[in-house]
Formats: structure tokens, C-alpha cells, sequence
């Protein structure tokens, strides 16, 4: 990147800019059964050239609505009530569908959501991109094919010449985010709208693509509107943010006043957690850590060269999940898990809970193991350990009222009469910031964030000492995530429970772990402290999944100093493992050694624990 | 992979057909039905009727009777592992023989009238999609409903009615070729290709003509549910993702109307197929107003004279042209969607 797109990324000229687009008045109305319903209500904006503007807001709030109605399309059976839109002057709801058609795709261009839902599955993506071209600009068919293989290189996809023949079932998640870019960038579009560009995508391929889409569009000087949940996208990658709520625009501010200063209710309650973490609980995290890691004795679990095979059907060949994972967790502490998926973080916790049964290695609790014990003796440990799953949805019966969710932990791990079972139900309600008042409803229409309290409430009823949380966030909005995380530390620090964290959200996890274990490919690469992880993380990996990590900080933007991507190259497949280290052949420091030896988790001086020869030698120095 | 998957579904299928063999030739004879009394009369003397059911092979033990079926006796003549279906009872004619003249006609009946149903059906269950609710929309589920809720003989004494007794654009419901009319020199047993083998476009155009009410018939009855498929599916792929992003992406109408098209055709193809097989032996109320003499009509006859072997004839032929319609339309869908893999 040259010192030039640096500067007009954060030029403070930005408001003699020329328009691209200014949105006034608009409003999208649905006819349903139930009368008409407004996901927009009154939704105004303006983007000015070279401009990144973020648009966030909760689940429902109309961002995607408001993506699609910027270029005139509703999905039926909606249409456009009211408002204009003026892109080059003209208020393109007023020109016909032909006039309004040929700006679609050609000067605005879109990538949505779900990429592979948006590729047409019966048509090569070569031929797609080409269609698309071919829409704007007068070529032949040769032309626009020579154009995809173009612009799929373009977007950094390897050996476009073979891609452009492949069908959308074909490709990964991110390669075809990839393709739906190189679609949407084919004519080179005065406007990009990218909603939730990266939702699905592991943090060392997003902040890769966001470079990408980033260079692109400096490269043609276009505007983007980027749609986002994700408050660390917004921070290093937006000049300007506008936060949408109920279909409207409530605040419309440059990035770094919105995070010193957001003034909306609903903007403070997304920026809470940050907020609060930045006032003073991230200090006494660590403090309480030191002092734990003194009394050695008190573990509450010991996790011992934990394996876990799943056999592939019709081979011999297995795939290796998890390989012999050493991990203890104390009492009273958050032990953070963090990985990109795949790296075998979610097994790690059920097998911990014997959901999963492990292929070797122990587990124990309070110093028994409970690896090899009998499903019936296991029962009186899970009182004692309970689990929290990823997504709230699918873990609650939508059929059982809340009443009968809670009391179906109590019916087996308690003896209380019918009358106690309601009065604790309420309780836990309570403790998890629930109303009392909503036993008799079903979870049906509560939010994601009020589900995964439920969940955690029911968590709750057996009086546990320890909770394994595998993703509670990832589906939850920002303001749930926040609420969430306040929540999980307050009952920590009421209940005294200790937390098996797991998570690929490295800013939730800074928020509540007091200890990060840091997983590749079914290995334990790097285990510290979060203040050693986050602020000197020393294994390769480490070290390359922190710097693609987004924290929402604006004043250490990513695109303002860009560091050459950390790792290169393909993750090895977890059925053919290479034989030395598991990174050699993606990472920048690997030598011959690198890729003979077998890498062993070893300790380092200050009390960490890194699986990389070269970090314990002291040849690679801790980044400054 | 392609030819594998070809030769699989083809070996599945003569495993089913031989499966249906057994059970059609043991399900027939538990039949409350006595075919001997059929063929010598109810009042005919014990050795009348004990010649007669020596004459048919039924006094034979079952097993015996199921082994010169499938023709592996020795020295018993030519069973179905030869090839042959055996001799009907009541014309002592090659089951074969007679199948051959009545297929021919129901094959040329169906297709021309799935052709035309289809040709027709598309593009107004598309524009039907188009605006659902709409006047097409609501125009389309009256008339499919209208169509349907009808027995088709009753659209077929109808339209011959209003057709040929009232307006006599049509020709007499009275087969194919009137009876002076010379039949072509029989190549394929389909009388619309032998006439212009023959290079007789006169009996080409007449037996045209007179396929022309039963097709319509026909049409007229499927085009109901392939409207309603069509419209289903079209709703869905309109509704889609990948349509939504193509109109936003700008292609034009025609190209956003393909990609939809293409997504709908898919799961109709196989809604088709089925309804093609139904029909292979549903279509007998039309051949008989019609006086066709199609396989529908054989099998009627066949049935209300227990000519077993004719009735198992003709259940083998439907069920084994039933699973290569089924295969042609699997490889058609294949051909449509990439996802579709062997």
C-alpha cells in the first residue's frame, strides 16, 4: 500500500468529498397478514467518494434490507413506501427498471451474506462473473470469460484458469466470498455494498479478504458501505459509522468519535463492554491470575495427553481431532480456548464432559479421573460440570415452556418438592437477568441473547463449579455479546465457578479468560497468560492469529499499519498431518528442523508454555 | 462414471423387473378367478374343462407352471429368459406380437401429449409465478382445478361432442386410420414415423388428425398438475438467493428468467417422469373413447379375461419403460444441476 491511499483513507476533507450516494426518506414496507411491517422506517445516509462507511446494528434492525433497497430491489413481496434515492445526481427510484438495471451491478456493486446461496448452483462461476459482465459491457463471450479468470486473480483466488469451471457447491466458504466479489468488482463500481462480507469466515482468512476488498477499492476509488455486527471491522477498517436501529439511522459519526464518544442508548449498550473493560476489570484479570498460578495444587480439572480419533467411514485413515492435549484449569479461573474451526477446541470440551468419548488420555476432577468411569458414576460429576452450546436455538426444546427447561435439571440432580422446583426455577431466572414472570411461555420468540441466558440459567440449576461455554457468542448481536459477558463474569465472581471458555472471538475471550490456551490443528501450540498471549504472543501461530485479529480499536487501525500476513499457504488437512511441525509449511521462520521434529510443548522462562523449538532456543524474540 | 452409473441402474432395474415377475405371477392366481370356466362356459363337462386347464398348463404344480413361464424346463419351448412373453389365451397370439401393435399408439398419444403440455404449461405456470396472487396466478388455479376435478373421459365425450358432432373439425373418435385408408409398410409399429418412412405425408397428416382431439384430451387434463409444479417450483427459485443477487447484480430480465427456469425444471423433471408412467396404463379411458386400441385398452381386455400371461405381459413392458423414463429423466436432471452427482 502506498503512503498516498493512506492518506486519503483518513483525509480530513471528507465532507467536500463528491456525493456517490445519498439516501433520504426511505422506507421498504412488507404486507403480511398481520398488516404492513416497516423494517425501514426512515433510513437516511450519504457516502462520498473513498469513503468506507459502516453500517451496524442488531439482528432485525433492516441492514440488509437497507442494502438491497440502495440499488432499488426489494425481496418479494416487499416494495419501496416512500424516500428517495439519489446516486449521480439522479434519484434512481424514479427512473424505469431498465435505466435503474444497467446501475446494478455496473456503478453499485453488492456482496451478500450467504455467498454460496447467492452463486447460482447450476452455473459455472466463470460463466456467472462473465454474465455479469457481459450485462454492462458490450463483449463476446470470450472477452467476459477472459474477464472472470481476471478477476478471480484478482481477488486472490489461486489458479483462477481451474476455478472459473467450478460450480458454487465446490467451494469453500471464503473462496466463494471471493468469487462474489470478483462479480461484484467486474465493472468497476463507483459504490461497494458488502453485507457481513466475512460472516463464517476463520479471523486469518478475514482479515485477508478485508485487506483484499480494502487494496481493491482503494486501488479503483470507490466507496464502500460495509455492513457490519462486528465492532472490530467497523474500527480498522471504517472512516465513518452509521448505527441503525428500528429502521432508522440514530447516529452518523466518523469512526474515531463514534468509539470515544457513541451518544444513542443503543449505541452505548454495543460499546458497554468495551467501556467498561477499558475503566478497570481487565486489571484485576490479570492480578488474580498471578496469584493462582502460586497455589499449583488447587486444579479443578487436569486434562492428560487427551487424544481424539474420528474414524472416516469406508478407510482406514482417521481424522485427528485432538492429539494429546495437556490443559488444567483452576479453580475459580477462566481458561480461554481460542483457534480457527477445525482446530479441535470444540472436542477438547466434550470429551472433557464425555460427550465425546476420548480415544486415550485422562481427565480428572478434583484429582479423580473420570475418563474411564462408568456412565452411571458419571452422572453425580455432571451436576458438578455443565455445558453451554453454541447455538441457543437448537439447544432449547421449542415445545417445552421455560418452567419445564429448568426443571428438567433439577428432576435429575435434586430432590426438591414440586413447590421448591418453581421457586428455584424463578431464582435462576433472576440470577441470569431474566423476568420470574416467564415460566409459562415457551422460548419461541426470544431473542438469541435471552435464549443463551436461559441456556446458561439451566446450566445453573444443578449448582455446578464448572461450566464449559463452547461459543456462547457467535451467533448473538453485539449488544447480547456485551450483555452476555457482563453476565458470565458477574456469576463467576458470585458463584466462584471456573469457566472452560471456548471461543474463536479473541475479544471476548480478552474480556473473561484469565488464561488463553491457543489451538492448531488438534495441538496446544501456546498456553500463558491473556496479558502473555495478547500483548506478546511468541508461537508463530500465536503470534498470526492475534495480528489477524480485529480489536476494535480505532486508534491502532489495521489498514493504517499494515503487517505483512504472518502465514501463507493451505491449512494441512487433519487426516495427513505432516510430520514435523504442524506450521512448518505455512510459516515465515520454518527450517529443515522445523519439519523433521515432532514439535513438544515446552515451558518457557516467564511461565508460559510454546510448542516451538526455535521460541524456546530464544531465536525467535517476542514481537515488540 | 457416467456409463457405470448407466449399467448400475439398469442391472437394479432387471433385478426389480424379475422381483415383480415372481410377485405379479403369484399375485394373479391368488385371484378369487377361475380362467378355465372363462374359456369353456360354466356348464361344460368335467372332461371339457379338465382338457381345458391341461391345455392351459394350469393343472401343473405352481412351481412347474412359474418354471415354463420363465422358461428354464428343458424341452418346454421358449419362456421369458428366451425373451418371449408366452401366447395369450384368449387369441392364442404372441403376447409379444399383440403388445407391439397396441404400445406403439399409447407411446405416440403420451408423448405428443406430454410434448404439448409441456410447450404449453411452462411458460404459464412462469407467468404465473411472476406475480403470485395475481390475475394469471389466480386465472391458472381456477383452471387447473377446473381441469382436474373432471374425469378425463368426460373432457373426451365432450370435446368429441363439441368438436365432431357439433362443429366437425375433428374426425370420428374411431382410431387412427379410417378403415380404407391402407396402413404404411410397418418399420417401427409407429404409424406418424412409418407414413413418412413410407413417404405417404396423406396418411401422415390423417393420423395426425385424428391424434389430434385425444392429445388435446389429454393436454388439457395434465397440463393442470405440470402448471401447478411449475408455478411451485418457480415461486421457490424466484424467492431464491442466487435470483435475488442476479437482480442485483443486473443481468437483464430474460437472463433472471433463465436462471429461475433452470432451478424450477429441476425437480419438475422428476414430478414428469412419474406422471409419465402413471399414464402409460392411465391413459386407457381416453383410448377407449377414442377407440385407440392402445396398451390401456390390452390391458382391460386382458384383465376382464384373465389372460394371465397377457396381464403379465403387460405389466412387465409398463414397469420396464416406467424405469428407463425414470433413468432418461435422472440423467436429464443430472444434466440440468451440477449438484446432481452418480
Amino acid at each position: 500500500m502506498t503512503a498516498e491511499t493512506v492518506l486519503r483513507a483518513v483525509a480530513p476533507d471528507a465532507e467536500t468529498r463528491a456525493e456517490v450516494l445519498r439516501v433520504e426518506g426511505l422506507r421498504v414496507t412488507y404486507r403480511t397478514e398481520d398488516g404492513d411491517v416497516s423494517p425501514l422506517t426512515n433510513f437516511s445516509l450519504t457516502i462520498r467518494e473513498h469513503e468506507v462507511v459502516g453500517l451496524v446494528g442488531d439482528a432485525g434492525s433492516g441492514k440488509s434490507t437497507a442494502a438491497l433497497a440502495l440499488m432499488g430491489v426489494v425481496r418479494p413481496p416487499g416494495r419501496i413506501a416512500s424516500g428517495e434515492v439519489y446516486f449521480g445526481g439522479e434519484d434512481l427510484l424514479k427512473k424505469d427498471e431498465d435505466e435503474v438495471r444497467q446501475l446494478r451491478g455496473k456503478d453499485i456493486g453488492i456482496i451478500v451474506q450467504n455467498p454460496r446461496g447467492a452463486l447460482n448452483p447450476m452455473l459455472r462461476v466463470g460463466t456467472q462473473i462473465g454474465n455479469v459482465y457481459r450485462a454492462h459491457n458490450q463483449v463476446g463471450r470470450g472477452d467476459a470469460a477472459a474477464r472472470a479468470v481476471d478477476m478471480l486473480r484478482k481477488v486472490g483466488i489461486n489458479d483462477p484458469e481451474r476455478r472459473v469451471a467450478a460450480y458454487a457447491h465446490e467451494l469453500s466458504g471464503g473462496m466463494a466470498q471471493r468469487a462474489l466479489i470478483a462479480m461484484a468488482l467486474s465493472s468497476n463500481p463507483r459504490l461497494l455494498i458488502a453485507d457481513e462480507p466475512t460472516s463464517g469466515l476463520d479471523v486469518t482468512i478475514q482479515a485477508q479478504f478485508l485487506d483484499e476488498m480494502w487494496d481493491t477499492v482503494q486501488e479503483t476509488g470507490s466507496a464502500i458501505l460495509l455492513i457490519t455486527q462486528d465492532l472490530g471491522i467497523i474500527a480498522n477498517y471504517c472512516d465513518r459509522v452509521a448505527v441503525l436501529h428500528d429502521g432508522e439511522i440514530v447516529e452518523d459519526k466518523p469512526v474515531r468519535e463514534f468509539f470515544a464518544n457513541p451518544e444513542h442508548a443503543y449505541s452505548q449498550s454495543i460499546m458497554a463492554l468495551q467501556r467498561e473493560v477499558a475503566s478497570d476489570r481487565t486489571e484485576a484479570r490479570q492480578s488474580m491470575h498471578s496469584e493462582a498460578e502460586v497455589t499449583t495444587e488447587a486444579h479443578l480439572v487436569d486434562i492428560a495427553k487427551l487424544t481424539k480419533n474420528f474414524p472416516i467411514r469406508g478407510s482406514d485413515k482417521v481424522v485427528q481431532a485432538v492429539q494429546s492435549v495437556d490443559l488444567e484449569i483452576r479453580e475459580g479461573e477462566t481458561l480461554g480456548l481460542v483457534g480457527e474451526s477445525g482446530s479441535g477446541k470444540t472436542t477438547v470440551g466434550r470429551c472433557l464432559l464425555r460427550l465425546e468419548e476420548p480415544t486415550s488420555g485422562a481427565i480428572s476432577y478434583r484429582g479423580e479421573d473420570i475418563s474411564g468411569i462408568s456412565k452411571r458414576d458419571l452422572r453425580s460429576f455432571r451436576s458438578r460440570m455443565q455445558i453451554v452450546f453454541q447455538d441457543p436455538f437448537d439447544s432449547l426444546n421449542p415445545r417445552w415452556t421455560v418452567g419445564r427447561v429448568l426443571r428438567e435439571p433439577l428432576d435429575l440432580h435434586t430432590t426438591l418438592s414440586r413447590a421448591e422446583k418453581v421457586a428455584r426455577s424463578r431464582e435462576l431466572l433472576e440470577m441470569v437477568g431474566l423476568s420470574p414472570d416467564i415460566l409459562d411461555r415457551k422460548p419461541k420468540g426470544m431473542g438469541a441473547g435471552a435464549m443463551q441466558r436461559l441456556n446458561i440459567a439451566r446450566a445453573l440449576a444443578s449448582n455446578p463449579e464448572f461450566i464449559v461455554l463452547d461459543e456462547p457468542t457467535s451467533v448473538l448481536s453485539p449488544s447480547a455479546i456485551s450483555e452476555l459477558i457482563t453476565l458470565l463474569r458477574r456469576l463467576q465472581d458470585e458463584l466462584g465457578l471456573s469457566y472452560l471458555f471456548i471461543s474463536h472471538d479473541l475479544t471476548t475471550v480478552k474480556y473473561l479468560c484469565h488464561r488463553v490456551a491457543v489451538m492448531y490443528l488438534g495441538q496446544v501450540v501456546e498456553v500463558g497468560t491473556v496479558d502473555q498471549i495478547f500483548n506478546s504472543p511468541r508461537h508463530p501461530y500465536a503470534l498470526a492469529l492475534l495480528s489477524s485479529h480485529l480489536f476494535p480499536d480505532p486508534a491502532h487501525r489495521r489498514v493504517d499499519h499494515r503487517e505483512p500476513d504472518a502465514l501463507s499457504g493451505e491449512i494441512p488437512s487433519p487426516v495427513d498431518l505432516p510430520v514435523g511441525c504442524y506450521l512448518a509449511g505455512r510459516c515465515p521462520h520454518a527450517t529443515d528442523r522445523c519439519r523433521a521434529e515432532p514439535q513438544v510443548l515446552e515451558r518457557l522462562a516467564d511461565g508460559r508454555m510454546s510448542r516451538c523449538w526455535r521460541v524456546s532456543a530464544g531465536e525467535l524474540e517476542a514481537a515488540p | 462414471m457416467l456409463t457405470r452409473y448407466v449399467f448400475r441402474r439398469v442391472a437394479i432395474g432387471l433385478i426389480q423387473l424379475f422381483g415383480l415377475v415372481i410377485a405379479v405371477f403369484f399375485l394373479i392366481r391368488l385371484l378369487p378367478a377361475d380362467p378355465v370356466s372363462r374359456f369353456v362356459g360354466l356348464n361344460s363337462s368335467e372332461e371339457a374343462y379338465a382338457q381345458a386347464e391341461r391345455n392351459l398348463g394350469l393343472d401343473r404344480p405352481i412351481m412347474t407352471q412359474l418354471g415354463h413361464y420363465l422358461g428354464v424346463l428343458p424341452g418346454e419351448g421358449e419362456g421369458l429368459l428366451q425373451g418371449s412373453l408366452g401366447t395369450s389365451w384368449v387369441t392364442g397370439t404372441a403376447v409379444s406380437t399383440e403388445i407391439a401393435q397396441a404400445l406403439p399408439v399409447t407411446l405416440e398419444l403420451l408423448t405428443l401429449a406430454f410434448f404439448f403440455a409441456l410447450v404449453l404449461s411452462v411458460p404459464i405456470g412462469m407467468l404465473a409465478a411472476i406475480r403470485p396472487g395475481g390475475a394469471a396466478d389466480k386465472g391458472v388455479f381456477v383452471y387447473s382445478l377446473f381441469a382436474g376435478s373432471q374425469p378425463e373421459f368426460w373432457w373426451g365425450l365432450l370435446f368429441v361432442y363439441l368438436f365432431f358432432f357439433t362443429w366437425g373439425v375433428a374426425p370420428a373418435p374411431l382410431g387412427i386410420l379410417s378403415p380404407l385408408t391402407s396402413a404404411p409398410p410397418d418399420v417401427t409399429g409407429f404409424v406418424l414415423i412409418d407414413s413418412l418412412l413410407a413417404g405417404r405425408p396423406d396418411v401422415f397428416l390423417e393420423a395426425a388428425h385424428h391424434y389430434m382431439l385425444p392429445v388435446a384430451t389429454m393436454v388439457f387434463i395434465l397440463s393442470g398438475p405440470i402448471i401447478k409444479m411449475v408455478r411451485q417450483n418457480m415461486v421457490r427459485a424466484l424467492g431464491s438467493d442466487f435470483v435475488l443477487y442476479a437482480r442485483c447484480a443486473g443481468l437483464p430480465k430474460w437472463r433472471v428468467a433463465l436462471y429461475a427456469l433452470r432451478a424450477a425444471m429441476a425437480p419438475s423433471m422428476t414430478l414428469i417422469g412419474i406422471l409419465y408412467g402413471f399414464m402409460l396404463g392411465g391413459a386407457v379411458l381416453i383410448e377407449s373413447v377414442f377407440s385407440l386400441g392402445g396398451l390401456g385398452q390390452y390391458a382391460i381386455r386382458s384383465i376382464l379375461a384373465f389372460d394371465y400371461p397377457a396381464i403379465q405381459g403387460v405389466i412387465l413392458v409398463i414397469t420396464a419403460i416406467s424405469l428407463l423414463v425414470y433413468l432418461a429423466l435422472d440423467l436429464i436432471h443430472a444434466v440440468i444441476d451440477p449438484r446432481v452427482t452418480f
